[in-house]
């Protein structure tokens, strides 16, 4: 009888709890899938893209990017820039607030860039600072002392930064959340808990209101906040993993702005909800150089050359750009003119110049992707390509993410896939990765011209002059010795309800909201 | 009683040690690392990281600090989610995953039995053969097949239940649903085979030999004795459900611990894959424990030993 009575209870229950509820109770509230939990609202220590999401939106740094990703002041006023090129003085705004009321700083500045430096912090982005006097050196605990250090308040509004060596894209770096203003007290005071929503201080647009963990950040305006006021009352960030999921929520009303996955794309591509937008990133195939054939540049070539690029956009239908150059399309110096285009009967030249006529005793090839099923299309399709164009046939090995990298590190297999996005819109960011030190070569190709090249463009002020040794070394890079092949430039894709106004994308997929605004 | 819970509370201490030790080195066999990104450290950042998580010291003693921590119940900080604890992470998600386990759980305790008597007492009738063909269903299907189909039906179609979330009761109809059939199924065939066997003793026939009602018999007489075997799988089943399904979870966006049984692995966060590893193992030894008592309960013979 009691189990009888239980049960009618919990039906009782289900019943009332069917009716009530619902996710939608709009107003101007914006609902938006971030995917999952950020790891960190700390953006000391935040290295991802959803983090990013929600940091973008509770913080402002010294500058900003405008609408074509140019550095423009923001809590900096303005900026000069020494003569030499290696002193930058920010001057601070001193109308900027945090949320309690308390003024935005250069020593707060000063602060959370010591803590990003500080070892015990075990920062993993600490080397966007790397370029500033002795910072390196502070990071790996070789000087203690952090007045060495090229980072100097000179008071509450003037900020001094020393680099080490002329750097123009500094600017861009300091739009990086890594880069943003700390309260001391407020990290002292709470430790690690300073960024839950009844602790965290914040200078930007929004107000964390609340973070309900692996579910729901809500945001409200920031009353204070120094620049032009939301227009939005709440911002709702769904925690959603499964895309499919999302996509019914968005169907179904729950969310108003969503990404879709490439398979649904076609469902949507003549929707006005639509939007698609090239991003900063692009995706190659790499030779592991010490390994035979591929430590013949011709042969790395032949295989460049015979890959219709056209095709990815096909199977991938996501609006991806195919690509021959490695800087990406949006960014200073991309040339499309440079790489090796599509050319079969030339592929085959100078593989029969290589030795290898008609691909005769062409030995066993593997090649690595990490597990992921666009991954698995383009290189069944470069499989394809291959043996069509040059009579090739390849292996196909793909890993989990992490055995992939680590293998990577090890041992790299002779054609191995792997991508990079934009950390800052500067093209130093792209083709600083194939010099012969850094720590992402993963082909063991090394060309000390490059390296000049690139060590040159890092510092040279003159952006014409800049595009021009840009486009030398990535003749080198894809054209001449052709250690990679740039394949495709990625693309976001997500549909917008058509109430909200004023969401733009960029090619950085920074979640700017503080313009958004709902027209119902 | 209360000497032979005693017993084996620390009976399963040693247990739950091994286990740790067998994940703490499966874990670490496994290859890459926690930090172990696209874009790879500089050494220095990397030797900064390793040492504040004590990861530069050999394994052994990694354990050990492991081990010390736990007792004095510190379950590490996460790997990914800098500045949140293990054991803060576990507060805000088991609940969670405890809620809709339970909800699910009474999905095989309510239904799949009945269903499992009714089964056996109109054996081989087409009552019966519906029973089953459903029970073989719901096993065979898959929860990420389930899930979509329940979503597609009731929330895009009928606008009965929202697809996902986790905001009240209706939310969590389907996500309990997909959860639940697997084992309603299972504790459904497993009835009908314990009823039935149960059926052909001797005390049975007696009791329809004296006359007593038929359904006091299946109900006072055959089915007591028939619970044994299905209690044995009720314990890890609860376990197993309330510990959270990553599949269910993902799917319905629900803020539960099952989701970390998978992404901690892929994510490498070693202290997160260590604290739902040995969170399941405990469920499992109390469950184990608990179905042991009940056996008393529902079979005085039964010695606790």
């Amino acid at each position: 009888m009691s189990i009888l009575r239980y049960f009618i209870l919990l039906a009782i229950l289900i019943i009332i709890g069917c009716s009530t509820k619902t996710p939608s109770d709009a107003g101007s509230a914006l609902r938006l899938n971030i995917s999952g939990e950020p790891p960190t609202l700390d953006w000391t220590l935040a290295t991802d893209g959803t983090s990013f999401h929600v940091i973008t939106n509770l913080m402002d740094g010294l500058t900003a990017f405008d609408k074509d990703m140019n550095p423009i002041p923001a809590i900096a006023k303005k900026w000069d820039i020494s003569n030499s090129g290696k002193r930058y003085t920010f001057y601070l705004r001193d109308d900027v607030f945090w949320t309690d009321g308390a003024p935005v700083t250069a020593y707060d500045f000063e602060y959370s860039w010591k803590r990003l430096l500080e070892p015990s912090t075990a920062a993993e982005y600490a080397y966007f600072l790397y370029d500033i006097n002795n910072a390196q050196e502070y990071n790996s605990g070789k000087i203690k002392d952090f007045s060495l250090v090229g980072i100097k308040a000179m008071d509450k509004h003037i900020l001094v930064v020393d680099l080490k060596k002329p750097t123009p894209y500094f600017p861009s770096i300091t739009t990086f959340m890594v880069t943003f203003p700390l309260r001391k007290d407020v990290v002292e005071r709470h430790g690690s808990r300073w960024t839950e929503p009844e602790n965290i201080i914040t200078n930007g647009p929004f107000i964390l209101d609340k973070w309900k963990h692996e579910y729901k950040i809500e945001l409200k305006p920031n009353k204070r906040y120094y620049a032009n006021k939301p227009l939005l009352d709440k911002v709702e960030m769904f925690m959603i993993g499964e895309i499919s999921t999302a996509l019914t929520l968005y169907e179904t009303g729950g969310l108003d702005i969503v990404g879709i996955p490439p398979i649904a794309i076609s469902h949507y591509k003549d929707s006005p909800e639509y939007r698609n937008m090239p991003m900063l990133r692009n995706n190659y195939y790499g030779f592991n150089v010490a390994k035979p054939p591929f430590n013949n540049a011709k042969v790395r070539r032949a295989f460049s050359m015979a890959i219709d690029r056209s095709e990815f956009p096909k199977i991938l239908k996501g609006g991806e750009v195919p690509a021959t150059s490695w800087i990406p399309k949006g960014m200073l110096a991309y040339n499309p003119d440079v790489g090796l285009k599509y050319n079969p009967d030339e592929a085959k030249r100078l593989l029969r110049e290589a030795g290898y006529p008609d691909s005769k005793n062409f030995p066993k090839v593997i090649v690595a992707f990490n597990t992921n099923p666009d991954n698995q299309m383009v290189a069944e399709n470069l499989q394809a390509q291959w043996k069509r164009n040059l009579n090739i046939s390849v292996e196909l090995d793909n890993q989990e993410w992490k055995v992939y990298l680590k293998r990577l590190k090890t041992d790299a297999p002779a054609i191995f896939r792997l991508g990079w996005g934009a950390d800052f819109p500067d093209p130093d960011n792209f083709m600083n990765l194939f010099t012969t030190e850094s720590g992402n070569n993963n082909t063991k190709w090394s060309n000390k011209r490059y390296d000049k090249l690139i060590e040159l463009a890092a510092i040279e002020m003159d952006a014409e002059k800049r595009i021009k040794l840009y486009n030398e070394a990535q003749r080198i890079l894809c054209e001449i010795d052709a250690p990679i092949m740039p394949i495709f430039i990625s693309a976001q894709n997500v549909l917008v309800k058509p109430y909200v106004k004023d969401y733009k994308l960029n090619p950085m997929d920074i979640l700017y909201l503080k313009d958004v605004r709902i027209e119902k | 009683m209360i000497k032979y819970l005693m017993k084996r509370i620390a009976f399963s201490i040693p247990v739950l040690f091994i286990i740790a030790l067998i994940s703490f080195i499966l874990m670490y066999t496994v290859p890459g690392g926690p930090f172990d990104k696209e874009k790879k450290l500089p050494p220095e950042i990397k030797a900064n990281i390793e040492a504040k998580y004590h990861l530069d010291k050999p394994i052994y003693k990694q354990f050990a600090i492991y081990i010390y921590n736990l007792v004095l119940g510190d379950m590490g900080p996460s790997y990914k989610y800098l500045g949140r604890s293990v054991k803060d992470i576990l507060k805000d998600t088991f609940p969670v995953s405890l809620q809709l386990g339970l909800l699910a759980f009474i999905i095989p305790l309510f239904i799949g039995i009945p269903l499992g008597i009714i089964a056996a007492v109109y054996r081989n009738t087409f009552i019966d053969k519906i029973s089953m063909f459903s029970a073989v269903l719901g096993i065979t299907i898959p929860h990420f097949v389930l899930g979509a189909l329940l979503i597609l039906i009731f929330a895009h179609s009928l606008k009965i239940f929202p697809p996902a979330l986790w905001e009240g009761w209706s939310n969590m109809i389907l996500p309990a649903i997909t959860l639940g059939i697997g084992p309603t199924a299972y504790i459904a065939r497993l009835t009908r085979a314990s009823i039935l066997e149960v059926l052909h003793k001797d005390f049975v026939k007696t009791a329809f030999a004296k006359g007593l009602p038929y359904s006091k018999i299946i109900l006072k007489h055959v089915l007591k004795n028939a619970l044994t075997p299905i209690i044995s799988v009720m314990g890890p089943i609860l376990a197993g459900l309330v510990a959270g399904s990553f599949v269910v979870e993902y799917i319905f966006s629900i803020p539960g611990m099952g989701r970390y049984f998978i992404t901690a692995v892929t994510d490498r966060d070693y202290p997160l894959i260590m604290a739902t590893t040995m969170v399941y193992a405990v469920l499992i030894v109390i469950a184990n424990i608990v179905v042991d008592v009940l056996y008393k309960v529902v079979d005085p013979r039964v010695r606790l030993e």
